[in-house]
């Protein structure tokens, strides 16, 4: 209502319509060097602010993405390393085991064959040992006979041949005596 | 011509076409279609034409725009 | 209005409401210059502050904002994300220093219509917004013929698909007529027209408060003063918001303008 008012009142005066020259000849002036100096000048030093600081704030968002993948790669790693080194372990361990069993096992074996060996030797020297006394009581009592006989007899046997002979003779009658006597 | 993608942001760029584009897609047709039955009526030395042409006019501005954002 | 005057003429003794005339018609402020006037002065303290504002804020921005760089960062945040964003899509920030200014120039344009002593809306004086419509209306034919084409642009625009053949016959004059000469003369006159009458309509009241109140101060005319006041008041208030909003909406059919040249989409 207002417009159609002022617009009727107008028709006599100046028409509110048509524009002044000198008016529009200021106005393209001053909206060349606004837009000079700001749209070409300024909007675009605080669009590339505004595209730091978005920079900025997604940089940080991201390293902290960056960060946490990171640490979870890490922990990952950690926990396989730790995963591993018990296996490694528990594979030790068994291995320990396995080597203690047969050491023991290989241990007990040389000492059986050792006590063996010892037992063994322990029986030929006896038997050396017998053998030996055997042999030295045999001419021991060879001689004490002799000496004997030779004194019960009042003959001097001086040749040794005779005496050799008389002294297995003797034996043997002993022996076969003897061999009587136990059975 | 379609071949633009089509951004969420294009729906409320659709909506304020339709809106701006109403008012004058409507005073368009009535200007137009009214002005040839004007000089219809002036040429024939009648009066019927001006109104059927305004008629016109806003019903085809609007059919326009009902087809270009109505659906 | 004139109804208006016609009630009130009598209660005072000469109250005459302004006319446009007195309004708009202003005398070169030297004598002699004859086009040195009111709106041409306020077209150029406009210009000069709105570069000495964002050149404040702006000339070395700061990562963390402070101070001036934060207001006008949140005026360029407003177009950025209400008006270019939304019409322009990836093609926003080519277009923001454009539209930042215009958006800027067109709000101080409007709001000097309120600020004391001043007083007075650059645009509602139609050579302002008419040269800036012109600007927007040459870029759009331009940017039209130079992304689709000289025949492609007019078609395009014309004969907008999906429509059965015989009614493009009809159809294509209403398109030229609404795009070429309405659009571009509706989106000066839209913010002119505005501004015009927000500026008769505070100037009515506030000549009503001051004449029952000051000049013939009469019991039966004080009620009618106060009326006057506080409807300046009221207006003031409603005034601001009006010179806000259609400096948006000159910027954003900017944008719609310049989005529409680029791709066209119907």
């Amino acid at each position: 209502m207002t417009m159609a008012a002022t617009l009727l009142a107008q028709e006599e005066g100046a028409n509110p319509l048509i524009p002044h020259t000198y008016e529009l000849v200021v106005g393209i002036f001053s909206f060349l060097v606004v837009l000079f100096v700001v749209g070409r000048i300024l909007v675009p030093r605080i669009q590339k602010t505004l595209a730091e600081r978005t920079d900025a704030i997604e940089g940080g968002i991201k390293r902290a993405e960056e960060a946490q993948a990171q640490a979870q790669v890490l922990q990952q790693e950690y926990r396989d390393q730790l995963a591993e080194a018990r296996q490694e372990a528990a594979r030790l361990r068994e291995e320990a085991r396995e080597q203690a069993a047969q050491i023991k096992a290989e241990l007990r074996e040389e000492a059986q064959a050792e006590a063996r060996r010892l037992v063994e030797a322990a029986h030929a020297q006896i038997e050396a040992d017998r053998q030996a006394a055997f042999a030295q009581l045999r001419a021991e009592i060879g001689r004490l006979s002799t000496d004997l006989a030779g004194r019960i007899v009042g003959e001097s046997l001086e040749d040794e041949a005779r005496q050799s002979r008389i002294v297995d003779r003797f034996l043997d009658e002993l022996e076969s005596s003897n061999a009587q006597a136990v059975r | 011509m379609s071949a633009q993608e089509r951004r969420p942001e294009n729906d409320g760029r659709d909506f304020a076409d339709a809106m701006w584009s109403v008012p004058s897609s409507l005073l368009a047709g009535m200007a137009i279609y009214g002005g040839l039955g004007w000089l219809l009526d002036r040429w024939l030395g009648m009066s019927a034409f001006f109104p059927i042409g305004v008629v016109l006019g806003v019903v085809l501005g609007g059919y326009l725009v009902y087809r270009k954002f109505g659906r | 209005m004139n109804a208006l005057t016609v009630l009130l003429a009598p209660a005072g003794d000469q109250f005459g409401a302004p006319t446009p005339e007195e309004l708009f018609n202003l005398p070169p402020i030297i004598p002699g210059v004859y086009w040195f006037t009111k709106p041409v002065l306020l077209a150029m303290l406009s210009a000069v502050l709105v570069i000495g504002v964002t050149w404040a804020a702006f000339a070395k921005p700061k990562l963390v904002p402070r101070g001036v760089q934060n207001a006008v960062e949140l005026g360029y945040m407003f177009v950025r994300d209400q008006v270019a964003r939304p019409f322009l899509g990836k093609d926003a920030d080519r277009w923001m220093g454009l539209l930042v200014s215009v958006f800027f120039l067109v709000l101080v344009w409007n709001l000097m219509g309120v600020v004391p002593v001043l007083q007075f809306p650059v645009a509602s004086h139609i050579a302002f917004p008419a040269v800036l419509a012109l600007v927007i209306y040459g870029l759009k034919v331009y940017l039209g013929i130079k992304h689709q084409g000289g025949v492609g642009y007019f078609k395009n625009m014309m004969f907008p698909p999906g429509l059965p053949k015989p009614i493009y016959f009809l159809l294509a004059p209403i398109e030229f007529l609404s795009n070429m000469i309405i659009a571009p003369f509706t989106h000066a006159v839209r913010l002119f027209a505005n501004m015009f009458a927000g500026h008769m309509l505070l100037a009515f009241f506030s000549m009503v408060g001051f004449w029952f109140l000051f000049e013939k101060l009469t019991p039966l005319g004080a009620p009618v003063g106060v009326v006057g006041v506080v409807m300046t008041i009221l207006l003031t208030g409603l005034e601001i918001f009006i010179q806000y909003l259609q400096a948006f909406l000159f910027a954003m059919l900017a944008a719609m303008y310049i989005g529409g040249s680029l791709h066209p989409e119907h």
